[in-house]
């Protein structure tokens, strides 16, 4: 909903806010992987409001979805 | 040439369980997607109550939607009603609105009584619903173990980390 509270930053406070330390022992395995995370992703998903980021997954579905009509014909 | 299968209609899903009176949790990629993932997903995942009554609810629900089981072959003797999710426990379901995982359980974070303290209040697709909350959306997926899943970890805990940097 647009009307949930935000940051001066504009970041959306839509759950309650993370506390405390990293609750989770840190995997080296999975510690390898972030470093490919794009966060400038993440950073601007969090500008959005949970309804918003799901209308980002249609567009994102309907995208996928043309372009495998689009490329169903060039295959046998 | 087979043309493309249609999209899941997320919304359609979710309002058909909301109006339904369901009492479920979104878990999996779409509650990801709520919490801030990029990633993309193609199937709705949600953790059902077992109390008799909500399972009455949940197939009087989808009875609509024609729910039969996904990549099984055609003409099963398949009917999801109140007596087959009783004896079951999760449905991986294709329905006329989509792919739809109906979990009575889930590997790392129990049943829906289990996951519920877990889970947090929003608007999905203008449905007021439960999502699975990030820390706990990590650990089910840290306890599934799966290979997978790594890319995926790896960005939940992406995000645990930049929304706690900024107090989100």
């Amino acid at each position: 909903m647009s009307d949930l509270p935000r940051t001066p930053e504009g970041f959306v406070i839509a759950f309650p806010p993370l506390q405390g330390e990293f609750p989770f022992e840190r995997d080296p395995v999975i510690e390898a992987y972030k470093k490919d995370v794009d966060r400038t992703l993440i950073i601007e998903n969090l500008k959005k409001t949970p309804d918003e980021r799901m209308r980002q997954l249609v567009t994102m579905q309907r995208f996928a979805l043309e372009l495998r009509r689009a490329f169903a014909g060039t295959r046998d | 040439m087979p043309s493309p299968e249609p999209a899941t209609d997320f919304e359609g899903l979710l309002r058909t369980l909301v109006e339904g009176a369901v009492d479920f949790i979104v878990v999996g990629g779409v509650a990801a997607k709520a919490q801030g993932s990029a990633r993309y997903t193609v199937d709705l995942d949600v953790v059902y109550s077992r109390a008799p009554a909500n399972i009455v609810r949940l197939v009087g629900a989808l009875d609509p939607l024609q729910p039969y089981l996904r990549g099984a072959p055609p003409g099963l003797p398949f009917r999801f009603d109140a007596e087959t999710v009783r004896r079951g426990l999760n449905f991986t379901l294709q329905t006329s609105r989509g792919d739809l995982d109906v979990l009575g359980e889930i590997a790392g974070g129990g049943t829906y009584e289990a996951l519920r303290p877990h889970a947090e209040a929003g608007i999905v697709f203008g449905q007021p619903c439960l999502c699975l909350g990030l820390e706990k959306l990590i650990a089910v997926k840290r306890a599934a173990g799966r290979p997978k899943d790594l890319e995926a970890i790896a960005e939940l805990e992406a995000i645990w980390e930049e929304r706690r940097k900024r107090g989100l």
